[in-house]
């Protein structure tokens, strides 16, 4: 028989029945601070809620991998459950996409944009976009709108946006073989050049990784500013548009440049800028495997950058992920 | 008396078949869990404390904004524009547990309960103090949020993962689950066509599937049918036996003198009472009924109980003389 430990200084007395309606007094602990910590040290209990050593907390994310897959296959699948048609909306959604574009900008529009086959470029700087697009607005939504899921179960909270563009290329998939029909079927029309299957192809595959490495990087920056300030939200949308037209999604923007009224030096400057960033470097890869295009020849220099801007981002975004650990779930 | 206590929950609900259980008694070995003056407060956006709250020492309070220049401007929108208010919901709570320990915590609605639990589980940062614990600890909420969408089988995947199962401790488990949840087919339908009884059911057993060192429950007892709660009894008597700690919110006082050994008693985010289970117990419900607005006492409550318990007696002598009647009918047919 064995009674229960009390930590007060005085055994609780059940209040007097004359003041029943208030409750008892705060307990005042029969222990000091340093006497609780001495007794958490002896029996070598580990203190919660510690940001954990970066080494550990990547071992025990890596011992996670199958929680991540599951988490992003399941998210990916249950998106498409509700309706009828189901899963075949994986490969529908993209085909429609694809559809409005090659209506509006080939058809409609006619428009040429100083490249010989308008619709794959365009069809290619789309898909491609909305991989990087959905990663910054589903990375920005991985932890501040999963509170219920923080207060509930304990596990890195990295899980989250890693399985969040984790799914989105799960969702791509279906989408990059619409895409390679699409590009490939632009070439039938009149006044579009023909797009052969060249060896560049195999190269798609390491091309869309350095991109998953990339958005994962930038949805780890993300999730962690959005927790602490959820306004940034509303302003991604603004950023997200003006990125997509600095970075020629549908149109090349190295041309519009030279129209500008600015110094040289500086336009010199700004080229630059437009060109090696991060999102133009990616959509370039995709062109220059996918597209025989004088515009886009094969670059070894194109390709050292995708993947030092990958490498850059996933790092720095995953420190700045891991220094906001133990404060997920608070807000 | 504050805010909280005028809103007070008046709920003491009392469990019949739950009379007259004790908890088992196991012997208490090293201490477990070490909370050192725990503060909780959580930031609170898009809404903003009233100063008459704030004069009273409530536990929320406003953020004080230094704009003095612009204080005019933005008195006006003030409850729409930059509304951050805090909650100090658990204010200094220290205590120590034990391994077997089962600890059942008591207060009324919005005393912090909840938030504390989360906290010393690891769930919620606290602001000021510390947890300490050996092995894991594992929340079981009512809210665990699993996928509504998807089916019962790939919820007891997702779920075992996120407590640090592998895939294939969870195959292993997966009839284990499935049988304790008593779910049966349902478990390849998805989690929304569920009856509430069957989700909580399905999260408890998930839940409790990776044995956990120490064991917290949400009022997740609530909900299920007698036999469920059997089962959950035993599972949180297997957890104790096994050195492990439970900790347990519920409203239902029966329920916590049942299983439990311990009470802990919060009011207004504070720890005010500590100690063995019937002597905490007996505080609570004295302090609880002389909140009861009607006063009711105790003896019309037994007299309300011991009605109550006839008409179900009464329901079911009906309900036997039916069948029996239903019998001799088919009978005479044959």
């Amino acid at each position: 028989m064995s009674t229960p430990t009390t930590d007060a200084a005085a055994p609780a007395k059940p209040a007097a029945s004359g003041d029943a309606k208030t409750p008892p007094p705060p307990l005042v602990p029969g222990t000091t601070s340093a006497e609780r910590l001495a007794l958490a040290k002896k029996y070598g209990l580990r203190p919660l809620n510690v940001r954990p050593p970066l080494g550990e907390y990547i071992r025990d994310l890596a011992g996670r991998w199958a929680f991540i897959r599951v988490l992003a296959t399941s998210t990916a699948y249950a998106k498409n459950q509700n309706n009828y048609l189901g899963q075949l909306w994986a490969v529908l959604n993209p085909i429609l996409n694809a559809a409005v574009y090659v209506l509006i900008f080939g058809i409609l529009l006619g428009l040429n944009r100083g490249v010989s086959n308008s619709i794959a470029f365009i069809v290619i700087g789309v898909f491609m976009y909305r991989f990087i697009e959905s990663s910054v607005t589903g990375g920005a939504k991985s932890i501040s709108g999963k509170t219920q899921l923080l207060r509930s179960l304990h596990f890195p909270r990295a899980v989250l946006p890693m399985s969040t563009v984790l799914s989105l290329l799960t969702t791509l998939l279906p989408a990059i073989v619409v895409m390679c029909i699409v590009t490939l079927l632009s070439g039938l029309l009149p006044g579009y050049a023909m797009i052969h299957i060249t060896w560049w192809w195999l190269l798609l595959p390491a091309a869309v990784a350095l991109m998953w490495i990339f958005n994962t990087g930038l949805a780890f920056i993300m999730a962690r500013y959005v927790a602490t300030t959820p306004d940034v939200e509303n302003v991604l949308p603004f950023v997200m548009r003006v990125v997509m037209y600095a970075s020629g999604v549908i149109f090349p923007i190295v041309g519009h440049l030279d129209k500008l009224h600015i110094p040289e030096a500086f336009k010199a400057v700004v080229g630059g800028i437009l060109e090696y960033q991060p999102v133009a470097v990616y959509l370039y890869l995709v062109r220059s495997v996918l597209m025989q295009e004088e515009q886009f020849p094969p670059s070894g220099l194109m390709w050292a950058l995708g993947g030092v801007w990958a490498v850059v981002f996933f790092v720095v975004g995953f420190i700045v992920f891991w220094r906001g650990e133990e404060r997920y779930g608070r807000d | 008396m504050t805010e909280a206590d005028e809103h007070m929950d008046f709920d003491l609900e009392i469990e019949p078949e739950d009379e007259g259980e004790e908890a088992l008694e196991t012997d208490l070995g090293d201490p477990c869990l070490v909370v050192d003056d725990l503060h909780v407060v959580y930031r609170v956006i898009g809404g903003r404390a009233r100063k008459e709250a704030e004069k009273k020492g409530s536990e929320v309070r406003e953020i004080k904004v230094k704009e003095p220049f612009f204080k005019r401007l933005l008195q006006s929108g003030r409850q729409h524009v930059g509304a951050v208010s805090e909650v100090h919901a658990v204010r200094g709570v220290s205590f120590t547990v034990r391994h077997g320990e089962s600890v059942g915590i008591v207060g009324v609605n919005g005393s912090g309960k909840s938030t504390m639990l989360r906290a010393i589980a690891g769930l919620m940062p606290p602001k000021h103090g510390s947890v300490h614990v050996s092995g894991e600890p594992s929340l079981l909420g009512v809210n665990a949020a699993l996928m509504p969408q998807l089916s019962g089988e790939r919820n007891i995947m997702i779920g075992g993962l996120a407590l640090g199962l592998t895939p294939k401790e969870v195959d292993e488990k997966f009839d284990e689950v499935v049988e304790f949840a008593g779910i049966g087919d349902f478990v390849y339908l998805p989690m929304k066509t569920y009856s509430s009884g069957m989700g909580a059911r399905l999260r408890f057993a998930i839940s409790s599937a990776a044995s956990p060192d120490i064991l917290m429950i949400d009022e997740a007892l609530a909900t299920g049918d007698a036999a469920f709660k059997e089962r959950s009894k035993s599972r949180i008597e297997d957890v104790r036996a096994n050195a492990g700690t439970v900790f347990l919110v519920s409203h239902s006082i029966s329920t916590i003198e049942a299983m439990c050994t311990r009470v802990l008693w919060m009011h207004q985010g504070q720890l005010v009472m500590d100690g063995p289970v019937h002597e905490v117990a007996d505080a609570y419900k004295k302090f609880v009924r002389a909140q009861r607005p009607g006063g009711m006492t105790p003896a019309r409550r037994r007299a309300i109980q011991r009605k109550r318990a006839a008409e179900a007696k009464a329901a079911e002598a009906e309900a036997k003389k039916a069948e029996a009647e239903q019998k001799k009918a088919a009978e005479a047919r044959a």
